[in-house]
């Protein structure tokens, strides 16, 4: 009576006293949930730097500054440039690079793919990580029950050598299981949130930028005329 | 371009450390929100063990109950009646309904003794049942008047000396209807074995007139055998014969279902106008629905001939040849009301 009753339903014992292929199941989702936090933080900083950056520059450079200076600023500073920053400075050092006398064409077509190439890298950087959130979110769920169905089989296996089978036989061995659902739901989640969330941010971002560089190529394209 | 080579580099942000550490700390947030959510729930289960082993003191208690009785003589000596005549116990019970027939047994104590230990049994009186308080309660009441007491218990004791003797007197009168009684039931035990035994013979005599019967029966039924088994003879040469009347009346029916299917067939040929040059012999297949009369409920196409032209031809001809021809007898009609068609082309 008081064996059963007093069973140890700490959250330690539980998973301790789990099969040994749900607690790598659960093993596997603590990695997982820790690596999928990680890139969330990290992906919220990056994103947040890169808008901060994109404001800044965007605002210096339609305050009208000599574009040579803003240019050798960001050559200068690169590590602590934006990606909209290297963009322009893509674009604007190779128009530069073009002689005076070049076709306008020629030479703006050039840039067009400079800045394109810097923005395609840009984007690359910005959406790394982010697959890995998509992922995250949609696998771990299934981890989880995966380690669930296993624990809840094991604990009803257990009932087949007791004559008379009480819902205390199978309830301890359910809760170590369910125990890998929760952290299949606590990995999937915020992964899922945070990957809706970054995606859209970046696509933002990416209109933007994609902005900037028509608007880039209009200014010197006039600037190459004058 | 040159300085797309170390754009990657830029990338490698200080802040990853943090975003590390942040993660872990969000792990070691939820983990304690776990263990201490978890542990939290722990508790309740302990109050119901609690609940489950307040059972237990149950038995407890039974040892106070059984010290208990052990005081229950004390009080009951209050009806101090019985020291006169202590010997007959049963008159006393209708006078105190308090005091049980065994506690007037040891009536040693006298009224005034009784009191103190009372007094000192009350205090664990109070744990033990709520009949326990009951008794003692009259006790305390005694107590303050002995004087009064001792008056009432001698008007109670001339009171008892008088009903004694009525008792007695009862008790003589209610001993001879006893003897009276007990005669009456002897003799009716006697009359019942007679009975008894009458019944018994009348039994026996039963079961051996049954034992002629079933004989009788046996012999009645072996000779039913024989009889049904003659009469199942002549039935089942009977039964040939009607077998063989039957057949033939089944050949003659059968003939005259083909006779009536054929003109059926021939009335619905006589009115097909047949769409000319058909190539080779198509058949179209219908199943028609009769009512008795020759009345048509329903035409269906089963198979059709391949050339719509045909099959419609058929389908106008089978309704205009309505009513068909049926045979006379309305029990053939069964073979009619689902009738199968088919129409060759050519014959």
């Amino acid at each position: 009576m008081s064996t059963t009753v007093t069973q140890d339903m700490s959250f330690l014992h539980l998973i301790t006293s789990a099969s040994v292929l749900v607690q790598l199941v659960m093993l596997i989702l603590i990695l997982i949930s820790l690596s999928s936090w990680w890139f969330i933080f990290r992906k919220l900083f990056v994103i947040r730097y890169e808008i901060k950056k994109t404001d800044d520059f965007e605002d210096i450079f339609w305050r009208g500054v000599d574009l040579n200076a803003l240019h050798q600023r960001i050559i200068s500073s690169r590590y602590e440039s934006g990606s909209l920053e290297r963009i322009f400075a893509a674009g604007f050092g190779e128009f530069t690079k073009h002689p005076a006398g070049s076709d306008l064409d020629a030479v703006m077509e050039s840039t067009r793919r400079a800045m394109r190439a810097t923005y395609q890298r840009e984007m690359d950087y910005l959406e790394s990580h982010l697959s890995f959130l998509a992922t995250v979110g949609s696998v771990s769920p299934y981890i989880g029950l995966f380690g669930t169905v296993w624990g809840i089989m094991n604990s009803f296996r257990s009932l087949s050598s007791v004559t008379q089978a009480t819902i205390a036989h199978v309830a301890p061995g359910i809760a170590e299981a369910l125990i890998a659902t929760a952290m299949g739901l606590f990995a999937a989640i915020p992964a899922v949130v945070a990957y809706n969330r970054y995606a859209s941010r970046t696509d933002q971002l990416a209109t933007r930028f994609e902005s900037f560089m028509e608007e880039l190529s209009n200014v010197l394209q006039r600037r190459a005329a004058e | 371009m040159s300085s797309s080579v170390p754009r990657n580099s830029p990338h490698s942000e200080p802040r990853s450390l943090l975003a590390g550490v942040l993660a872990v700390l969000v792990h070691l947030l939820f983990i304690a929100l776990l263990v201490f959510g978890v542990s939290w729930k722990d508790h309740p289960p302990e109050g119901m063990m609690v609940d489950i082993w307040t059972e237990l003191p149950k038995p407890v208690q039974e040892p106070v109950k059984t010290q208990a009785p052990p005081k229950q003589p004390k009080p009951v000596p209050e009806p101090v009646k019985p020291e006169p005549e202590p010997p007959k116990p049963e008159p006393i019970k209708p006078e105190p309904p308090k005091p049980e027939p065994p506690k007037p047994e040891p009536p040693k104590p006298e009224p005034v003794k009784p009191a103190p230990p009372k007094a000192a049994a009350t205090p664990p009186v109070k744990k033990p049942d709520i009949a326990m308080k009951e008794k003692p309660e009259p006790v305390k009441e005694n107590k303050p008047d002995l004087e009064e007491q001792k008056k009432k218990e001698q008007e109670k004791i001339k009171e008892q000396e008088k009903q004694k003797e009525l008792e007695k007197k009862k008790e003589l009168e209610k001993k001879k209807e006893l003897e009276k009684q007990k005669e009456l039931e002897k003799q009716k035990e006697l009359e019942k074995q007679q009975e008894i035994a009458k019944q018994k013979e009348a039994e026996k005599q039963k079961a051996l007139e049954k034992q002629k019967e079933l004989q009788k029966q046996k012999e009645k039924e072996l000779a039913a055998q024989r009889q049904r088994e003659q009469e199942a003879k002549a039935q089942r040469e009977a039964e040939a014969q009607r077998a063989a009347q039957q057949a033939a009346a089944r050949n003659q029916v059968t003939s005259e279902i083909g006779k009536y299917k054929a003109l059926i067939l021939a009335k619905i040929r006589s009115r097909i106008v047949m769409p000319p040059d058909l190539p080779g012999n198509p058949v179209a297949e219908f199943s028609v629905t009769l009512l008795p009369g020759g009345d048509i409920l329903d035409v269906r196409l089963s198979k059709s001939s391949g050339h719509a032209a045909f099959d419609s031809a058929v389908e106008r001809a089978i309704f205009l040849s309505k009513p068909l021809p049926l045979p006379p007898d309305p029990t053939l009609f069964n073979e009619f009301r689902n009738l199968n068609i088919t129409v060759h082309y050519r014959e």
